[in-house]
């Protein structure tokens, strides 16, 4: 009954949205041409550039409506063609400022979508262009830095008298009581942990940063069984100096029981979000 | 050390960037996609389960850990009570 209610209601309400004009926005490119990228966009839509000035939105045409599905291959297809698109006007233009996926100007007034883009890109001109300045020449990359879990827990206690001597008194206890002891001695050992994981992050920090222009601290996220992300790091790097970064990370990545993740390069879709 | 944009190996961490960053937009002709997270929550729930699959080979553990956390992303989304409110609102859109 909800359900009737609620699908009647939607259908009543829709066809007046889905008439309307929009665009959706790829990213903004550092070059005032009008040109086609041809069929290249999400559901083969034709992408085409609106510039204004010495800069241009590369978009495509379509009904003012957010792209949603629950096929999952789909929405998969449509993700992977927004970033091929980026990609191609990066290529080509040397400097984008990438949108998120399903970011679309409408044509609530009569002026139409086109036009709306047009005054946005003239009203954020100024802003878009700091922008541009600050990542062009650029190119964004992760870096992961992993431990594995269990050598360090391994090492912290054969370097830590304290723990050592405490793993040595648990020999000699009975069962009850031995538990009792591991339990301290693995909180201990975690409380080492935590304070290794720091400074280990301050130093990596430090050395990373200074192959970086800007670094944005991510979340970090759950790892491989075994091993722990100590820091999740997107790096804004200039494209000549990625190697020099490269030859940093090596020597993190030989340090017994640290493993690293470098992904690039992205757009610099971690830079260009707030103004 | 080489940086890699292997498609199968860092999918998620294109999804990390195509979803959640990139330009923000500050104006009324910008489109709602405030009912649209859905898409990049179910999308980045697959894609993970499929790298982990192509990782470790395990198939069923994929298919069964994403059917749950979609069921627990609908139940969130669209508890009755829920489902009510939007009914109601939209009827009164209507009638309004």
């Amino acid at each position: 009954m909800l359900l009737d209610m609620q699908h009647s209601a939607q259908t009543a309400v829709v066809p007046a949205i889905v008439k309307e004009d929009g665009r959706y926005l790829y990213c903004v490119a550092d070059a005032g041409e009008e040109a086609s990228l041809d069929a290249i966009g999400i559901d083969g839509s034709e992408v085409y550039t609106i510039p204004y000035k010495e800069i241009c939105a590369v978009v495509h045409s379509c009904p003012a409506e957010p792209y949603r599905s629950d096929d999952q291959k789909l929405a998969a297809a449509w993700v992977m063609t927004h970033q091929k698109v980026v990609d191609t006007a990066w290529q080509r233009w040397g400097t984008v400022l990438p949108l998120s996926f399903d970011t679309m100007i409408k044509g609530e007034t009569k002026a139409g979508a086109q036009r709306n883009v047009e005054d946005w890109l003239k009203q954020e001109y100024e802003k878009l262009k700091n922008k541009m300045m600050k990542v062009r020449g650029k190119a964004e990359y992760g870096v992961q830095v992993f431990w594995d879990l269990r050598l360090m827990a391994q090492n912290l206690t054969e370097t830590s008298p304290e723990l050592r001597k405490l793993e040595e008194e648990i020999k000699t206890k009975p069962p009850g009581l031995a538990y009792m002891y591991r339990q301290k001695l693995e909180n201990l050992i975690r409380r080492e942990m935590e304070t290794k994981a720091d400074q280990c992050f301050k130093d990596f920090y430090s050395r990373i940063r200074k192959h970086a222009d800007e670094v944005c601290v991510e979340k970090t996220k759950k790892a491989e069984p075994g091993w722990q992300m100590l820091m999740n790091l997107s790096c804004l790097v200039c494209k000549d100096k990625y190697t020099e970064l490269g030859e940093e990370l090596d020597n993190i990545n030989r340090l017994e029981g640290f493993s690293v993740r470098f992904t690039g390069p992205w757009p610099p879709y971690s830079f260009v979000g707030s103004a | 050390m080489e940086p890699t944009r292997n498609s199968h190996a860092t999918l998620v961490d294109l999804l990390d960037r195509v979803l959640d960053k990139g330009l923000v937009i500050q104006a009324d002709i910008i489109i709602s996609v405030a009912g649209v997270p859905l898409i990049g929550v179910n999308l980045r729930a697959a894609l993970a389960g499929m790298e982990t699959m192509l990782q470790y080979g395990l198939m069923k553990d994929w298919d069964e850990r994403i059917r749950s956390q979609e069921t627990e992303h609908r139940r969130t989304l669209m508890s009755p009570a829920s489902r009510e409110a939007i009914a109601q609102t939209n009827l009164a859109s209507i009638q309004g």
